[in-house]
C-alpha cells in the first residue's frame, strides 16, 4: 500500500512520505460484575504528506480501496495552501532499524474465551458486597507501515492489552471510586493481575474512612497516578513545538539546572514490552532514547521533522500521526528515573504500602493518587489547582483516612526545585513509568 | 444504502441486529502563531453492528471497510452468543421510525473553497496576534463537517440524518518573562459556514484578557460566595449534575439508585434543570439518537426535586421508565452510551440580573468563562478561564487560577440565587465518557450564585 501511494505521487509532487496502519481490537466489558458486551473493532487508513514548491500539505483516507490518485490530488490542494518547510525525509540508510520486540504471539492469539476469564478472575477477586466492579479487557493487534520517496521504509507488527478495574463504593452519600489497570505489549500473567487487585484492594481500604482534611503548606506524596498534574506542564514544555513557538519555559535553558539535581527523565521507545515501544516513528526516524531531563538539568526537546527543521536540529523520532491531519510531535514511554538508578522494571508489589515508604516523616499532610480536572487549567505556566479525587490524610507517619472537599494547587516547576523523596514504588502507568515523589509546600485548602 | 442495510439486518440471525453507517465530509483548518499548520479535506467512513441474542449479552463489532457488512453482521452474532447472561438484557418499547432527517446547513460547508476558510481563520487568528506585543503564541483552528448517518435496526426503524457542525477556536498566549498566561474563544454549531464570520471581537477580547492576566494575582485559596457567569454556571451543572443523571450510573447499582431516587431534594426551590435534545438549531441537538429514538426535553430537578433521568433503552427498561433519545456514540466506532445532548439551569425570575446577586456579597468571587470541568460523580472541578474579586457588593480586581471543587449534595443545595439572563453557551469541544471524546454538547444557563463554594490556591 506504501508503495502504490508514493509510486503515484512520481512526478506530481517533489517528495512525499505515507503512514499505512491497519488496527484489529478485541474487547470484553463486565458491567456490575456481569460480562455484558464482546466487540471487534477493524480499521485501516492511510496518511500521505506531500512536498509541492517546497510547500507541504496532507491528505488522510479510511476507504477501504483507496484510490492512490485521489488521495495525491487532495495532498497536493492542501500543498497549494501550506507553508514552506525545508523538510528533508530521512534516506535509505535510515532503514536499519534498532531491534525492539513490539509483537507476542501470546496477546495476538489469545481467544475471546482467556480475555473473558482474565475479566472474570478479577470480577471475582474484586467483588465485595458494597461495591460495583467494571472490569474492561481490550487486545489490540496493530501493522503499521511507513515510507517516504528518499526511500526509506519500516514496518512492525505490535500487540498490545489492557486490563481495567474500577469500583465504586456509595455508602449514603458517600461516592469512592478506586481504579486501576494493567497495560502492557504481552499478556499479564496471574501474578499481574494479583498486583492489580492488591493496589485497588490497598487504596479501597485505606480510604474506608473518611477524614477532615488538613490545609496550608503541606509536604504531599504524589502516587505515580497522581503526579499527572505535575508531569503535564512538563511534558509541555519540553516539546520542541512549544520551544519554536516562544511559549516554553524552558525554551533557552538546555543544560541549566532547574530541578533537583536527582531527577532524570528520559522517553524511551525502546523500552521492552511497552505499547508504545516501536522501531521507527511515524517519520521513517530511526528510535533511540532522548534524555528530557537528567540529574535536574534540562537536557533535550523532543522533535518531529518539521518541528526540527524549522528548528534546525535534528528529529529525535517524536512523529507520530493518525490518519488525519499531519503528523505531530507525540511522547512514547516516558520514564522517571529513581534514586536507584533502577526504572522501567515492573516493580514485583508496587502498592503494598500507600505513599511508596516516602510517609515516615511526615507530620501533617497528604498522599494525593489522583486529581480532578487535570489539563484544564493554564497548564503550560506549571500552575496547577485540583480538587482531590482521590487522597489520604498523614499524620505522624502513617495514613489516618481518605480526605474529600480539599484542593491542591501548586507550580510544577516551583515543586520539583526540590524533591523530599523518590518513592520505593515505581511502577508504569499507561506509557509513565515513575515512583512516587514527595513534594514538599502544596497548598491544601478545604472548606 | 438503507436497502442495503435492511438486507444484512434481514440475514441476521440474532434476536435483535442494528447497524449504522456514517459518512463523514470534513474540512480542517489550523494555525499556530502566525504559521498555518495545516488545510485539509478528508472523508471518513465505517460502519457500526450490534447484536442481541435471547439471554445472551451485546455482540458489537466496528470497521471501515463497508464490504465487510455481512461478514460483520455474523462476528457480532457469534460474540453476542459468547456472553451468556442469566439475567438477560431488555430494551424498552419504542415505535419503529422511518425518516429522513436534514438539519439545516446554513451554508454548506462542501461549497466553499478552502482557501476561503484559510483566509476566515486567518482573520481571527490575526486579531489576536494584534492584540499586543505580549502575545507570543496562538492556536487556532477552523473544522466543519457534514456527517450523513445511516441506522436501520431489526424492529423496522429506518432513519437517514444529516448533520452538519463547524467549529472555531482560538487559544491567545500571553508571557513576560516566566509568566504565561492563555485566553480561549470557541465556537461550536450545528450549523455552516454562514453562521461563522464576524467573531473577530470575541478573539480580541480573549487576547487582550490573557495579557491583562499577567499582572492579575493567582486567586487565594478557600470558601467563598460564588458567582458563575452563564458559560461557566452552563459546565457547572454539565459536571456537577448532568452525569449523575445518565441513568448507566445507577441502573445496575442499588446503592446508587438510593442515592439517585426520584423524589429527593437536590437544591433549593430555584433550582430547575433539563436535558433538552430536540431543542432547534443547537450543537447538541439531534432529532433521533443513535438507537434510532426521538430525542426530548427531560426535566431532570423540578423546583429543587429529582424527577428524572437521561436514559437509552435499557437503562430504560431496567428501571421501568421511558426512554428519552440520549444514547450516542461519537462515531460509528463506539456503541451508543448514555450521553446530555443540550443541558441546561432554566432561567430564574426575569429581570433579575447580576446586580441582584452581587450586592449583598462583602467578600466573594465572580468566575468567568470554562477552561473546562471534571466529575467523579459526588466530587467535580469546574475551571474558569479567569475571575473577578467581589467586594463590598462590587466587582474589584481580576484573578487568576480560579478552579472551583464542587460536592453534589452541597454545592447543588447551595445555589441560593438565579437570575433571568439565561444564554446558551456553544463551544467547541465535547464531552468525554468511557472512551468517547468530544461528543458534541451544549450548556445553558443563566448567572447563578452559590452562597459557598470551596476554590483552590494558596492559603
Amino acid at each position: 500500500m506504501i508503495d502504490r501511494v508514493l509510486d503515484a505521487t512520481r512526478g506530481k509532487v517533489d517528495g512525499a512520505d505515507a503512514l499505512w496502519r491497519r488496527e484489529e481490537q478485541t474487547a470484553v466489558a463486565f458491567e456490575s460484575g456481569r460480562l455484558k458486551a464482546a466487540g471487534i473493532s477493524e480499521e485501516a487508513g492511510l496518511n500521505l504528506r506531500v512536498l509541492v514548491g517546497g510547500r507541504m500539505g496532507v491528505a488522510g483516507t479510511t476507504a477501504a480501496k483507496p484510490d492512490p490518485a485521489e488521495l495525491v490530488g487532495r495532498a497536493r490542494a492542501s500543498a497549494e495552501l501550506g507553508e514552506i518547510v525545508d523538510l528533508t525525509f530521512p534516506g535509505a540508510a535510515a532503514s536499519t532499524l534498532p531491534p525492539i520486540p513490539t509483537f507476542f504471539d501470546r496477546t495476538a492469539n489469545a481467544s475471546l474465551a482467556e480475555l473473558i476469564r482474565m475479566g472474570r478472575l478479577l470480577v471475582e477477586r474484586l467483588s465485595r458486597p458494597d461495591c460495583q466492579v467494571n472490569v474492561a479487557v481490550e487486545r489490540e493487534v496493530a501493522d503499521t507501515a511507513v515510507g517516504n520517496t528518499a526511500g526509506a521504509r519500516g514496518e512492525y507488527r505490535a500487540t498490545g492489552i489492557a486490563v481495567t478495574a474500577d469500583l465504586t463504593r456509595i455508602a449514603g452519600d458517600d461516592v469512592l471510586m478506586v481504579y486501576d489497570q494493567y497495560v502492557g505489549a504481552d499478556m499479564p500473567s496471574d501474578a499481574d493481575l494479583e498486583t492489580l487487585v492488591r493496589s485497588v484492594e490497598t487504596r479501597l481500604t485505606a480510604a474506608l474512612r473518611v477524614v477532615t482534611p488538613p490545609d496550608g503548606a503541606l509536604p504531599v506524596v504524589f502516587t505515580p497516578a497522581g503526579l499527572a498534574a505535575v508531569v503535564l506542564p512538563l511534558e509541555q514544555a519540553l516539546s520542541g513545538k512549544t520551544v519554536l513557538q516562544g511559549s516554553s519555559p524552558l525554551a533557552g535553558k538546555v543544560g541549566a539546572t532547574i530541578f533537583d539535581e536527582r531527577l532524570s527523565i528520559f522517553d524511551d521507545p525502546l523500552t521492552p514490552g511497552r505499547p508504545a515501544s516501536r522501531p521507527v516513528d511515524d517519520e521513517c526516524v530511526p528510535s533511540r532514547a532522548t534524555g528530557l531531563v537528567e540529574r535536574g538539568a534540562v537536557g533535550r526537546f523532543v522533535y518531529d521533522l518539521e518541528t526540527a527543521a524549522r528548528a534546525k536540529t535534528q528529529s529525535t523520532g517524536n512523529g507520530r500521526r493518525g490518519v488525519f491531519g499531519k503528523p505531530h510531535i507525540g511522547y512514547t514511554n516516558m520514564l522517571f528515573r529513581g534514586t536507584d538508578g533502577a526504572h522501567g522494571g515492573q516493580t514485583a508489589a508496587p502498592l503494598q504500602m500507600l505513599g511508596g515508604g516516602l510517609i515516615a516523616d511526615i507530620d501533617d499532610g497528604l498522599i494525593v493518587d489522583d486529581l480532578i480536572g487535570v489539563g484544564q487549567g493554564n497548564v503550560i505556566s506549571g500552575a496547577f489547582s485540583h480538587p482531590v479525587g482521590l487522597a489520604y490524610r498523614v499524620q505522624r507517619g502513617e495514613v489516618t483516612g481518605r480526605v474529600k472537599d480539599a484542593a491542591v494547587a501548586g507550580n510544577a516547576y516551583e515543586l520539583l526545585k526540590r524533591i523530599g523523596g523518590f518513592g520505593g514504588d515505581g511502577r508504569w502507568l499507561g506509557s509513565r513509568w515513575s515512583p512516587s515523589l514527595l513534594l514538599e509546600g502544596v497548598s491544601v485548602a478545604r472548606r | 444504502m438503507k436497502d442495503r442495510l435492511a438486507a444484512a439486518v434481514k440475514q441476521s440471525r440474532a434476536g435483535y441486529t442494528e447497524i449504522r453507517v456514517e459518512r463523514t465530509w470534513s474540512s480542517a483548518v489550523a494555525f499556530r502563531g502566525r504559521r498555518l499548520e495545516t488545510a485539509t479535506v478528508s472523508e471518513d467512513q465505517g460502519g457500526f453492528v450490534r447484536v442481541l441474542n435471547n439471554g445472551c449479552g451485546w455482540g458489537i463489532a466496528s470497521f471501515t471497510s463497508l464490504d465487510e457488512l455481512p461478514a460483520m453482521v455474523s462476528r457480532a452474532y457469534e460474540l453476542s452468543r459468547a456472553v451468556r447472561l442469566d439475567d438477560p438484557i431488555r430494551l424498552a418499547e419504542t415505535p419503529p421510525e422511518v425518516a429522513d432527517a436534514i438539519l439545516e446547513l446554513d451554508g454548506d460547508v462542501r461549497g466553499i473553497a478552502l482557501s476561503d476558510k484559510k483566509k476566515l481563520l486567518d482573520r481571527y487568528n490575526g486579531a489576536m496576534l494584534a492584540v499586543s506585543n505580549a502575545i507570543v503564541d496562538t492556536q487556532s483552528s477552523y473544522r466543519d463537517e457534514v456527517s450523513e448517518v445511516w441506522y436501520v435496526n431489526s424492529e423496522g426503524t429506518s432513519l437517514y440524518q444529516l448533520r452538519p457542525e463547524v467549529v472555531v477556536s482560538g487559544t491567545a498566549i500571553a508571557r513576560r518573562n516566566g509568566t504565561i498566561e492563555k485566553g480561549l474563544e470557541s465556537i461550536g454549531l450545528r450549523k455552516g459556514w454562514n453562521s461563522v464570520q464576524n467573531f473577530e471581537h470575541q478573539f480580541r477580547v480573549v487576547a487582550q484578557r490573557a495579557v491583562d492576566l499577567l499582572d492579575a494575582p493567582r486567586v487565594r485559596g478557600g470558601a467563598y460566595p460564588v458567582i458563575l457567569d452563564n458559560e461557566l454556571a452552563g459546565v457547572f451543572i454539565h459536571e456537577a449534575f448532568g452525569h449523575l443523571s445518565e441513568a448507566d450510573f445507577v441502573y445496575e447499582n442499588p446503592q446508587a439508585r438510593e442515592m439517585m431516587t426520584l423524589g429527593r431534594r437536590f437544591g433549593k426551590p430555584v433550582l430547575n434543570v433539563g436535558d433538552n435534545g430536540a431543542a432547534k438549531g443547537l450543537r447538541g441537538t439531534l432529532p433521533y439518537d443513535d438507537e434510532g429514538t426521538p430525542t426530548q426535553d427531560t426535566p431532570l430537578i423540578k423546583e429543587g426535586i429529582l424527577v428524572g433521568r437521561l436514559h437509552s433503552r435499557e437503562t430504560a427498561a431496567k428501571l421501568g421508565e421511558r426512554p428519552t433519545g440520549n444514547a450516542r456514540a461519537i462515531s460509528f466506532r463506539h456503541a451508543p452510551i448514555v450521553r446530555m445532548t443540550n443541558t441546561y439551569i432554566a432561567p430564574g425570575k426575569k429581570g433579575v440580573g447580576f446586580n441582584d446577586l452581587i450586592s449583598d456579597i462583602k467578600l466573594g468571587v465572580y468566575a468567568c468563562g470554562a477552561f473546562g470541568g471534571q466529575t467523579m460523580l459526588e466530587n467535580f472541578s469546574f475551571t474558569a478561564g479567569w475571575g473577578y474579586m467581589i467586594r463590598d457588593g462590587k466587582v474589584a480586581e481580576l484573578v487568576k487560577d480560579v478552579v472551583l471543587a464542587g460536592n453534589l449534595f452541597q454545592t447543588l443545595d447551595r445555589i441560593d440565587h438565579i437570575a433571568g439572563d439565561f444564554t446558551w453557551n456553544q463551544m467547541g469541544g465535547g464531552c468525554g465518557k468511557g472512551g468517547q471524546f468530544p461528543l458534541p454538547v451544549t450548556e445553558g444557563a443563566p448567572h447563578v450564585r452559590i452562597e459557598e463554594a470551596l476554590i483552590g490556591g494558596d492559603v
